[in-house]
């Protein structure tokens, strides 16, 4: 039984299907891993906010909600734009993708900034990292931990962007930007705890 | 297991076989010699932890000590528990084993993420380096647990050893993603859960463990690092912390972790006992469903390491329950194992024989474990030798028999030749002698009270000491038959056809050693893994299944 030496056409297109179910999978899977590292930091936190001490522990006042709302609504519009460039560019307007995709990059960063603006505010407060006991320790490890995230989420757009305006991408073969996606709606899930725990609660 | 050769489809695509040394051996991407790397590795591990376990009984030889300083000695039993743990129970049983075995038993070609697969190794052995490097500078001493606060006093290579620990649980977490996409996507067709070898439901049951417990202790390390490293209060007391919070989050990946060592060794038995019994595995569907209800339930009862840390009452009672009833699943294994060989054709080859010293001393090694789990017995021996007893049966009498049983059943897949059952059967008499009259006796030590952990202890212990370090030495001598059996048999073993056990799984029905592609065709299988009514051998089909492939261009 001889083997087909080139894959026609048919059988290149089944191929594609079968390995997007595949990294779909393994994306998933590694979000989830993802979710548990952060399920575990958020254990920590609370953990430690009912140890006895009363939160927030005395000597420390909590960030400033209007910063840190303003930050959330952006974060969360950038999840907005984010689903409608993948939905435009699977019905293929690809200049209208290509602007949301940039304004999702640029909300993203506006996001960091802002972050910078309330740790810098903080800081002058002498609320830090490792000097202000568990307040400090779980508010910056975690809410560093998500920034490092939304650090990684814009490099990996930026990637997809060049990406796409080179080519990689067409309307049967986008998981690249499936993936991204996903991740940012993560990050954006993830944000949704962090800013209830921290400001809210 | 009934399979016919299945022609067409998209199986057809084929690489053509790097040729390249660097490309086929080091840097492979097939999943048989990753695999085999993972073997050999966790093999070179398992002699640097045997050689630290024997620093350990040398220095107990005398109540007074004296061969070790006890700094040394706290050094050498912390390094000797990770080491066994995270470089030699786990890579072995999941990445070594896994690899070569559960992508052909399922009749996929290779694991559905061959370059992941590729990282996942190389991280275990730089991740082995820097544990040992560790001594360099100062190793951890409080004990593969690493409780603080005493390991936040430690040297700076506690700090090594988190990152250690960090990038081998990296590893892990990326092989359970990817066994776990490769069982859910790449079984052959007609490959339901339900005629899955069991060994392949033993990795799937562990690959959820390995990719969700493992990210926790990830959390638990970092959190440790950054406290060591940068002064981030999260576990010392006195600057808010708790040091309870690390037991929380260390034994919600270590108690898993125990299962990550034992479900691969689950399934290696189930395949192990049901061909040299000669008789369908009685039950199936029973091994199957606990070793998933053991992975579900091995998340639920962590705290019950933890009766004596000041965990609250009403916290304590639900975790001494769910640790018992884990004992039920578990017991529904053993009586399914030994169901099965009742009444079969038993062949006591060397694999046979470490599958019923395994269920024997799992057995005993499951009992004291339900000991330990009612607090107050726990609270009698908590911190004594009756500890290192139970993870010792469980651990070595469980998983690392699982392991020769494995090696002896697998290796002529292997390597196409067979090991020598004569030096296998010396092998397993000496281990067994060398093991019970090693850790038999630490059940008495910690019933009388000494503590472990301690480089010195109270005269009285000193001839039982004295006795189980000569049995240790036995255990030793006996692996080391072992390894001259393994070096020997690779080039001198006597060849054997591609199923000299008559076994009915999948990976039997493809020559030894296995060819690069597994199967040409990809088999269609219908009917359960262990059917022996079916004649023997499928010589037509193994001809069907691997004929030389012919590669076609990468796609």
């Amino acid at each position: 039984m001889a083997v087909a030496s080139v894959p026609h056409e048919g059988q290149a297109d089944q191929l594609y299907v079968e390995t997007r179910a595949l990294r779909l999978q393994g994306f998933l899977l590694f979000l989830v891993s993802d979710l548990v590292l952060f399920s575990s930091f958020i254990f920590a936190y609370m953990y430690l906010r009912n140890s006895g001490q009363g939160w927030p522990p005395p000597g420390i006042t909590r960030p400033a909600i209007a910063l840190g709302g303003l930050n959330a609504a952006i974060l969360f519009g950038s999840g907005a734009t984010m689903h409608y460039a993948l939905e435009n560019f699977k019905r293929g307007n690809f200049i209208r993708y290509a602007w949301l995709l940039i304004f999702t990059i640029i909300l993203g960063a506006l996001f960091l900034g802002g972050q910078a603006i309330e740790y810098t505010t903080l800081f002058r407060e002498h609320i830090t990292w490792a000097g202000s006991g568990i307040f400090g320790a779980s508010f910056f490890t975690l809410t560093g931990m998500h920034g490092f995230h939304v650090l990684c989420g814009i490099i990996y757009l930026t990637i997809l962007l060049l990406q796409s305006v080179h080519g990689v991408y067409d309307k049967q073969r986008y998981f690249g930007l499936t993936a991204g996606t996903l991740y940012w709606h993560f990050v954006d899930v993830i944000w949704v705890v962090l800013f209830s725990i921290f400001y809210l609660v | 297991m009934s399979v016919i050769a299945e022609h067409g489809g998209i199986a057809e695509h084929i690489h053509p076989e790097p040729q390249g040394f660097i490309r086929k051996y080091i840097f492979s991407l097939d999943h048989k010699i990753i695999g085999i790397q993972y073997l050999i590795t966790g093999m070179v591990f398992l002699v640097l932890g045997g050689l630290l376990a024997e620093l350990i009984r040398i220095q107990l030889m005398n109540a007074n000590g004296g061969f070790l300083t006890p700094d040394v000695y706290d050094e050498v039993y912390s390094i000797h528990g990770s080491t066994m743990v995270w470089l030699v129970g786990i890579p072995i049983l999941t990445g070594g084993f896994g690899n070569v075995i559960m992508p052909v038993q399922i009749g996929a070609r290779d694991v559905a993420f061959p370059w992941l697969n590729m990282i996942s190794f190389w991280l275990f052995p730089i991740a082995g380096l820097m544990l040992f490097s560790s001594f360099l500078m100062g190793a951890p001493v409080a004990g593969w647990t690493e409780y603080p606060p005493m390991s936040l006093q430690g040297a700076a290579g506690t700090s090594m050893w988190c990152a250690a620990i960090f990038l081998v649980g990296i590893s892990s977490t990326l092989t359970g993603m990817n066994f776990l996409v490769t069982i859910l996507k790449m079984r052959a067709p007609g490959m339901t859960f339900t005629r899955m070898p069991l060994f392949c439901w033993g990795q799937f049951a562990t690959a959820p463990l390995l990719m969700i417990a493992t990210t926790a202790l990830a959390a638990a390390l970092a959190a440790l690092f950054m406290e060591r490293q940068f002064g981030v209060p999260f576990y010392d007391p006195t600057r808010g912390g708790s040091p309870v919070m690390w037991q929380h989050m260390f034994w919600f990946y270590s108690h898993p972790a125990v299962y990550i060592m034992i479900l691969p060794a689950f399934g290696i038995i189930s395949e192990v006992i049901s061909v040299f019994s000669r008789k369908p595995i009685f039950g199936y569907r029973l091994i199957a469903f606990s070793s998933a209800a053991i992975a579900l339930a091995g998340f639920m009862v962590w705290a019950h390491h933890m009766f004596t840390s000041g965990i609250a009452p009403y916290m304590q009672l639900p975790f001494m329950i769910l640790t018992f009833v884990i004992a039920v699943p578990t017991g529904v294994k053993i009586f399914s194992w030994m169901a099965t060989m009742w009444g079969g054709k038993i062949h006591l080859t060397s694999a046979m024989l470490f599958t019923i010293g395994f269920l024997i001393l799992f057995t005993f090694g499951g009992i004291s474990g339900v000991f330990l789990a009612a607090i107050p017995f726990d609270l009698h021996v908590h911190g004594t030798y009756f500890i290192p007893a139970h993870i010792h049966y469980v651990l070595v009498g469980g998983s690392v028999m699982g392991i020769f049983a494995g090696i002896y059943y697998w290796f002529p897949k292997i390597t196409g030749r067979q090991m020598s059952e004569f030096w296998g059967r010396v092998h397993f008499v000496l281990f067994v002698i060398g093991f019970t009259g090693t850790f038999l006796p630490m059940h008495w030590l910690g019933a009388m009270g000494m503590p472990r952990r301690v480089a010195t202890y109270d005269p009285q212990f000193q001839t039982i000491n004295d006795v189980m370090s000569i049995f240790s030495f036995v255990m030793t001598f006996a692996i080391l038959i072992f390894f001259i059996n393994v070096i020997f048999s690779i080039r001198n073993g006597k060849k054997v056809g591609h199923n000299p056990w008559g076994a009915r799984t999948l990976e039997w029905q493809i020559p030894s050693p296995m060819p690069y592609y597994n199967f040409k065709h990809i088999p269609s299988v219908y009917g359960l893994p262990y059917d022996f009514t079916e004649p023997l051998p499928y010589a037509h089909l193994e001809e069907e299944l691997t004929d030389s492939p012919v590669p076609v261009g990468a796609h």
